[in-house]
């Protein structure tokens, strides 16, 4: 039986658990040298069903196209995790090694400089070091976008949104669905309200987590009490805790997910979701451990900068809301992406990627 | 038992040392009567005339108590700088816990009609049956984490593994729960899961004498290693087969559940929330009323002496190490059979307020349930406050019930004892 022979297996392996995973070791002695693709992630794990997921399946998606790439990652469990971890690649002379999330900044940044002749990536986060490629996402368009759908959809006239820590990365999520709610009160003279973020103040409520469900739950329950009927939850993992809520809420609110299409990473919940704020990390890593492999220079300077104009961010599918959302209003959502695109809405933040 | 004099504690105190005009009660006293003033004087100046609704249903709908906010603010602010003054005028057993109440309340109602005043318009309400709910649902695993730390310590075991009981408590749960279909099922494994690191510590702090500190800390490691492991390996690999638990709903209790504010916020809730509550009333008796409890209790004070009138130190000891893991342990199914799925390390220090909320209430069962409702609450008034967009800054608010404990214990609460015998191994000899 599976259970129990894991459980055996888990007996011996226990130590290394205890101590974060080991990376697998390269034990395959090929002769042709491998491009390896070596993905730290951030304190979300691996499976926190938002980023540092879809980084991993870009990663897996370039090993899918690209036989010679050889992909492995590990999960940090701390934050004091980051900087062995980078540095314990970089001694296992990894070809490329990705930093997921802005948190890792200051790590990557401190091992990229000792280690200039390495190849280093970051996902949202632009560092001084030359030899780190940024990929960044100005999610604060697609963000908009929500922030006009939710307005529509809410029947309260209250919409909330709730972080996980006020860092750039997840208040430009905030900064642009207040924004596209402000757009919807100006075309419509009406009067929704934000709740959990003041774009002015850049002030609200955070769960100052991105695991704990039963935080994100707690912050979403206090937003729907005080009138909220859409919650968009910009903290990882414990944004499942709000879906989970809304879910044995029975449609009372709706939730708009971030960076992953919900409906595709946390299937179970796909009936509370309107839409998801869908930053493409998959496409822009993939792309960039393809351009590695192939030996092309991967620039410090330009890197990769996700816009709805290149489908770098966007908005998911409406899913199960499909026949919810009035075809109007879907309608006015498809004409503001063409005129972010086409420059005439200009979409800005503090947060916003220089 | 009547007829038998006591000299207690506190006849000692009274007849040996000469009383200090500065009794404790007196120092509290004054320490309203300044906090008081100064919420009247500030929070009233910043205020708004805004009405203040304290509404009696989960959102705003509905009936509600009604105050100007500048008025609020400077009347509570009085009220406690008045509970003050009667504390120095009248120092006193009699009088010290209703005023220490009123105090506490005023300085919270009037801190409150200042920050409702000020929110944006159409938030200028705080949503009575929603904060009761929340403070009791945050509380619940700390109340179970904090039960299990009274069985253990009663008895003379620390019991530093709260967090890890907790842990392996909802990974057991979760796994067993989602393979079996059964949410019973998965209540019973918990149980079983948070016995299972009880078993351990049992074994190396009774058995070999293992220092228990460094045992609870190495076992709540054992748990997140443990279950962080087999979550990698065996739930991410098929989510559907091993971790989509089956949930307990809500149990609505008849008549109860149509109380005003109370009812909805109390008895319409799980399985979790009643077994908690009922659990506190339990275990009080249990501890200070049976035989059980007179021997737990003992053997925590002073082992030797029990062990010469015929109990058994160890076997107690065991028993209730064991049992201090099932209460840990269904505690921890309350994360997974009610709402979520299983995530590594997803109780997150939850287990550490438990054992901080035991010893903030005197190791006694009503303590910790009282304890653990203040955590409950400072935490939901954080959430409540940032979403109302408050001045106060997010991390000040996620810091409240830190805080708050801090300045009960230090300033209100006052000298605690643990039992005697706690954490000393006993060596028959």
């Amino acid at each position: 039986m599976r259970v129990v022979s894991i459980i055996a297996v888990g007996g011996l392996a226990l130590s290394a658990a205890a101590c974060g995973d080991a990376p697998e070791e390269d034990t395959g002695g090929t002769t042709a040298e491998k491009y390896t693709a070596c993905m730290v992630t951030d304190v979300g794990g691996i499976d926190d069903r938002s980023f540092n997921t879809s980084a991993w399946k870009g990663v897996q998606a370039a090993a899918a196209e690209d036989k010679n790439i050889d992909p492995k990652y590990v999960a940090s469990t701390a934050e004091a995790d980051y900087e062995p971890n980078l540095t314990q690649y970089v001694n296992q002379k990894c070809k490329f090694i990705l930093a997921v999330g802005g948190l890792m900044g200051d790590a990557t940044q401190k091992v990229a400089a000792a280690n200039s002749s390495q190849q280093f990536g970051i996902v949202d986060a632009k560092l001084a070091a030359t030899n780190v490629y940024p990929m960044q996402f100005d999610t604060a368009q697609a963000a908009f976008l929500a922030g006009y759908l939710a307005a529509g959809y809410s029947k309260s006239g209250k919409v909330g949104t709730y972080g996980g820590l006020p860092i750039p990365p997840v208040t430009i999520f905030m900064d642009g669905f207040a924004d596209g709610v402000a757009e919807y009160n100006k075309a419509k003279g009406k009067n929704v309200q934000v709740l959990g973020w003041n774009k002015s103040t850049q002030k609200g409520s955070f769960t100052n987590d991105f695991v704990k469900q039963d935080e994100g739950k707690k912050v979403s329950d206090t937003l729907v009490a005080q009138g909220a009927d859409v919650i968009m939850p910009v903290a990882g993992g414990a944004g499942l805790g709000t879906a989970a809520a809304a879910q044995a809420a029975n449609g009372a609110y709706s939730v708009i997910w971030v960076d992953v299409d919900g409906c595709e990473s946390a299937q179970q919940y796909c009936s509370t979701f309107l839409t998801t704020v869908v930053k493409n990390i998959p496409d822009a890593v993939k792309d960039a451990v393809l351009k590695g492999a192939k030996g092309e220079t991967l620039s410090s300077s330009a890197g990769f900068l996700g816009t709805l104009a290149n489908n770098g961010v966007s908005i998911a599918p409406y899913h199960e809301f499909d026949s919810k959302v009035p075809a109007d209003l879907k309608a006015e959502v498809d004409k503001l992406k063409a005129d972010i695109i086409a420059g005439t809405i200009k979409v800005t933040s503090a947060a916003q990627p220089k | 038992m009547s007829g038998v004099s006591t000299i207690t504690a506190d006849d000692v105190a009274v007849a040996e040392v000469p009383v200090s005009f500065w009794t404790r009660s007196r120092k509290v006293g004054v320490g309203f009567l300044v906090a008081g003033a100064l919420a009247a004087v500030i929070f009233g100046a910043l205020a708004t005339s805004e009405t203040v609704r304290f509404t009696l249903s989960e959102n705003a709908s509905g009936a509600a108590l009604k105050i100007n906010g500048t008025v609020g603010a400077i009347l509570f602010g009085v009220l406690a700088a008045v509970a003050g003054a009667v504390l120095i005028a009248m120092p006193g057993k009699k009088w010290f816990s209703w005023m220490l109440g009123v105090g506490v309340i005023g300085l919270i109602l009037s801190f409150l009609c200042w920050q409702i005043s000020a929110a944006p318009a159409g938030q200028n309400f705080m949503p009575l049956v929603n904060m009761v709910r929340g403070t009791f649902l945050l509380a619940v695993p700390l109340i179970f984490g904090a039960l299990a730390g009274v069985l253990c310590e009663r008895s003379g075991v620390v019991n530093v593994a709260i967090e890890g009981q907790l842990l392996m408590g909802a990974f057991a749960g979760a796994l067993v729960g989602t393979m079996t279909g059964s949410a019973w099922a998965g209540l019973f494994a918990a149980a079983l899961g948070g016995a299972f690191v009880s078993l351990l510590l049992a074994v190396f702090a009774i058995r070999y004498l293992v220092d228990q500190v460094v045992m609870g800390i190495v076992l709540n490691l054992f748990a997140v290693g443990l279950t962080g492991f087999l979550y990698e390996r065996l739930m991410q690999t098929d989510q559907q087969k091993y971790n989509q638990p089956p949930h307990f709903g809500v149990w609505e209790i008849p008549l109860l559940k149509d109380i005003p504010v109370l009812g909805p916020a109390l008895f319409r809730g799980n399985i979790f929330l009643y077994t908690a509550l009922i659990l506190v009333a339990v275990i009080h008796v249990a501890l200070f009323r049976t035989r059980w409890g007179l021997r737990t209790r003992s053997v925590g004070e002073h082992p030797t002496a029990a062990d010469t009138l015929g109990v058994r130190v160890l076997g107690l000891r065991y028993r209730n190490v064991l049992l201090a893991g099932v209460v840990a342990g269904i505690g921890g199914a309350s994360y997974t059979l009610l709402l979520y799925s299983f995530t590594k390390n997803m109780i997150g220090g939850k287990g550490f307020i438990a054992l901080a909320a035991l010893i903030f209430g005197r190791w006694s069962p009503t303590g910790a349930l009282l304890a653990a409702l203040f955590f409950g609450f400072a935490d939901q008034l954080g959430t409540y406050l940032s979403a109302i967009n408050s001045v106060i800054p997010s991390q000040f608010t996620a810091m409240l019930p830190y805080l708050a404990t801090i300045f009960a214990v230090a300033g209100l609460v006052g000298r605690v004892r643990a039992p005697a015998a706690d954490g000393k191994p006993y060596i028959k000899g």
